[in-house]
């Protein structure tokens, strides 16, 4: 089979044709052998009806006379142009034998045939006989009047050229209109694809910034699906591309403060007169360059996150790592007066991956420290049960408010007026990691009535390898 | 000359308030529109430095405010956000001048002497008055083209009288031009101020005015 649509159609579309031309020619073939067999039989009768009349001299001179079926009946009026008659001689042959069954006449060549002393059958008909290897049509009439009985035999012409020539005459216009009927197929199976040559052709000339529907004029209902369907796609990257170029203006903008915060400081730091201020200033330069080095970090971070690559998990200890979180930040709880604990089942594990649970971790608790009041409390929980593991991380600061916990999650959201500079990343890394590890992350009230807790609930292990494998496999 | 600065972030704010202190100017810096709106209230501001993103009441919603209720001091714009959609809205809000971050210190300086000069009818940065030519932006002062040594104090008490010609400048008005927020007033400073700058640029170039203050009268 062609690969085009279009060969592959018009190879169809001609192979029916020929199917169906075939089979109508046999059955006509058929048909007309059928016919020419008929009038045979007629022709034989008629000679029959006519040689049982002849008186005994007509009968001796016909004896002796060939009899041609063709010259008989090529020239009778009507059918003098009648080309398609038979081309071989047509020999007939005929015996008459009285009520006695003496032969009163008889061809002379029956006798060389070896068919003279032939019976008379008694029931008068047509039949089809062999005579010295040759077929013959046979019929034999019993005239009641007269008491005679006539057998007339002619050769049957094997090669019914009559029969042929109608083959011929259908056959020869379907031989010649095929190739025009091919051509025909061809440009109109073209024409018909017309639209997908279209469709291909806006595609191929298509800039690869350009993203809005496809407009190829009227189509097809054949054709409208897929240009549906290019569409759809179309805006569909549209959106995810113009989210890039949102996060992109975004990212760029939060980048501008810090290095705006870090230029003004160092043109203070170079006016300055007195050394004080001069290393103040210094000071909140490197302070600007730690913040932007942490935004750049987290953003790509993110941007990793968002590669979609398979994770490879393992079971992690959630307790352990929680710990050596609560250890690396305790200095600056220290240094804000405020006190971390971590509480509830500390054996329990996740499935996940130890790197990104860390850095989840970190920033949750990082969080809970920089928003959460000074001389404050931070609570670290882990608890399970048949179906889950959750983690929380609960403070007793001022909490978010209810409009604004919608939004914690969205990329460089921040709540104002904390005092605290975030690069309002950290809940985003947070959220996507753990949707990572199929987990569900939830904010609530936190200690005591006061403050925000996170909750991040891990599915347990036996379920997450299902989840996780299942996810990775869409 | 008494500026107000809103800027929420502690490290830019922090740094533009040094810079204009160092520029000669009484800086007094909040991080919340809330804040700024009490200020502007209370105060008698020469220039507003205005970043747009600021907590509990935008820049932009402040500055509608301010200019609603008719004040026309001298807003200068500060954003990360570097779209002509939001420098025409900034401008359009009733801003007289835009500068997007990060920015130059000595250009946002240069840019606040521009507003101000042009908040007092000036077209030159040089201020002449008798045998004075002041240059606010090198801080020097040349009597008859010798250059007379001023302290800073001494500098900005000058500065505010000579832009208020003919308008007598209480010793409050004199002192809230010199001081920020966070700055000690020390008594009788502005009494020795006076008394140092008529010994240096002449006894007649400042009046006093009984129980009012001091002016510099019109030429």
């Amino acid at each position: 089979m062609p690969k085009s649509i279009r060969g592959r159609l018009a190879l169809l579309v001609l192979a029916s044709i020929t199917l169906v031309w075939t089979i109508a020619l046999g059955w006509s073939y058929l048909q007309a052998t059928r016919e020419v067999a008929d009038w045979d039989d007629a022709r034989l009768v008629q000679l029959a009806q006519f040689i049982v009349l002849l008186d005994q001299n007509d009968l001796s001179v016909l004896s002796r006379t060939r009899i041609d079926g063709r010259t008989e009946y090529a020239h009778r009026p009507g059918h003098a142009n009648d080309s398609d008659g038979d081309k071989l001689p047509r020999e007939a042959l005929f015996q008459i034998r009285d009520a006695n069954g003496r032969v009163l006449a008889s061809s002379v060549q029956l006798v060389s045939l070896g068919a003279f002393e032939a019976p008379a059958e008694a029931i008068t008909g047509a039949r089809l006989i062999t005579l010295g290897g040759r077929p013959w049509h046979s019929y034999v009439l019993h005239d009641s009047a007269s008491g005679r009985t006539v057998r007339v035999l002619e050769s049957t012409n094997i090669r019914s050229d009559l029969a042929t020539g109608v083959a011929r005459r259908i056959a020869k216009p379907i031989a010649l209109a095929l190739p025009l009927l091919a051509l025909l197929v061809w440009i109109s199976i073209g024409h018909s694809l017309a639209p997908l040559q279209a469709l291909s052709k806006a595609i191929r000339t298509r800039d690869a910034s350009k993203l809005d529907p496809i407009e190829i004029g009227p189509t097809p209902i054949e054709v409208s699906p897929l240009v549906d369907a290019i569409n759809q796609l179309l805006s569909r990257l549209r959106l995810s591309i113009n989210h890039e170029r949102a996060f992109t203006a975004d990212a760029a903008h939060e980048l501008k403060t810090p290095l705006a915060a870090i230029k003004v400081q160092a043109q203070v730091a170079l006016v300055a007169q007195d050394v004080a201020q001069q290393q103040l200033a210094m000071q909140r330069v490197v302070q600007g360059v730690d913040r932007s080095a942490h935004l750049a970090e987290q953003l790509l971070l993110l941007a990793r996150l968002d590669e979609h690559h398979t994770i490879p998990v393992q079971p992690v200890a959630l307790g352990a790592l929680a710990q050596d979180a609560i250890a690396a930040i305790e200095p600056d709880a220290q240094r804000k007066g405020m006190s971390i604990t971590l509480v509830g089942d500390a054996s329990s594990e996740v499935i996940a991956e130890p790197v990104l649970m860390d850095i989840l971790l970190d920033n949750l608790i990082d969080n809970a420290i920089k928003y959460g009041d000074a001389g404050g409390r931070v609570e670290v929980s882990i608890r399970r049960d048949a179906h889950a593991v959750m983690l929380t991380l609960a403070d007793d600061g001022p909490g978010v408010a209810a409009q604004d916990i919608a939004r914690l999650t969205d990329r460089f959201f921040r709540v104002r007026g904390n005092g605290a500079s975030g690069s309002g990343l950290g809940l985003s890394i947070v959220a996507r990691i753990a949707e990572c590890f199929g987990a569900r992350l939830d904010f609530g009230t936190g200690i005591r009535g006061r403050g925000l807790a996170v909750h991040v609930s891990f599915p347990a292990a036996a379920v997450a390898a299902v989840q996780i494998a299942s996810s990775t496999a869409i | 000359m008494r500026i107000l600065l809103v800027e929420d972030d502690d490290l830019i704010g922090s740094g533009v308030e040094a810079g204009l202190h160092h520029a000669g100017f009484a800086v007094d810096w909040t991080q919340d529109g809330r804040t700024a709106q009490l200020a502007l209230e209370t105060t008698d501001y020469a220039l507003v430095v205005l970043d747009l993103g600021l907590p509990r009441m935008s820049g932009t919603e402040l500055l509608k405010w301010l200019r609603g209720c008719g004040k026309d001091v001298p807003v200068l714009i500060l954003t990360a956000k570097g779209t002509v959609a939001d420098r025409v809205g900034g401008l359009e809000a009733g801003a007289d001048d835009y500068l997007g971050k990060p920015f130059d210190l000595t250009e946002l300086i240069a840019r606040c002497r521009a507003l101000l000069r042009r908040s007092q009818g000036r077209s030159v940065e040089i201020l002449r008055y008798r045998a004075l030519a002041v240059d606010p932006a090198s801080q020097t002062v040349l009597r008859d083209d010798v250059r007379v040594p001023l302290t800073a104090r001494e500098w900005a008490v000058l500065l505010q009288l000579l832009t208020h010609q003919g308008i007598p400048q209480s010793r409050s008005r004199l002192e809230e031009s010199l001081y920020g927020w966070h700055e000690e007033v020390e008594s009788n400073a502005i009494e020795v101020h006076i008394s140092n700058l008529r010994k240096k640029l002449g006894a007649d170039l400042i009046k006093t005015v009984r129980g009012i203050g001091y002016v510099v009268e019109r030429t």
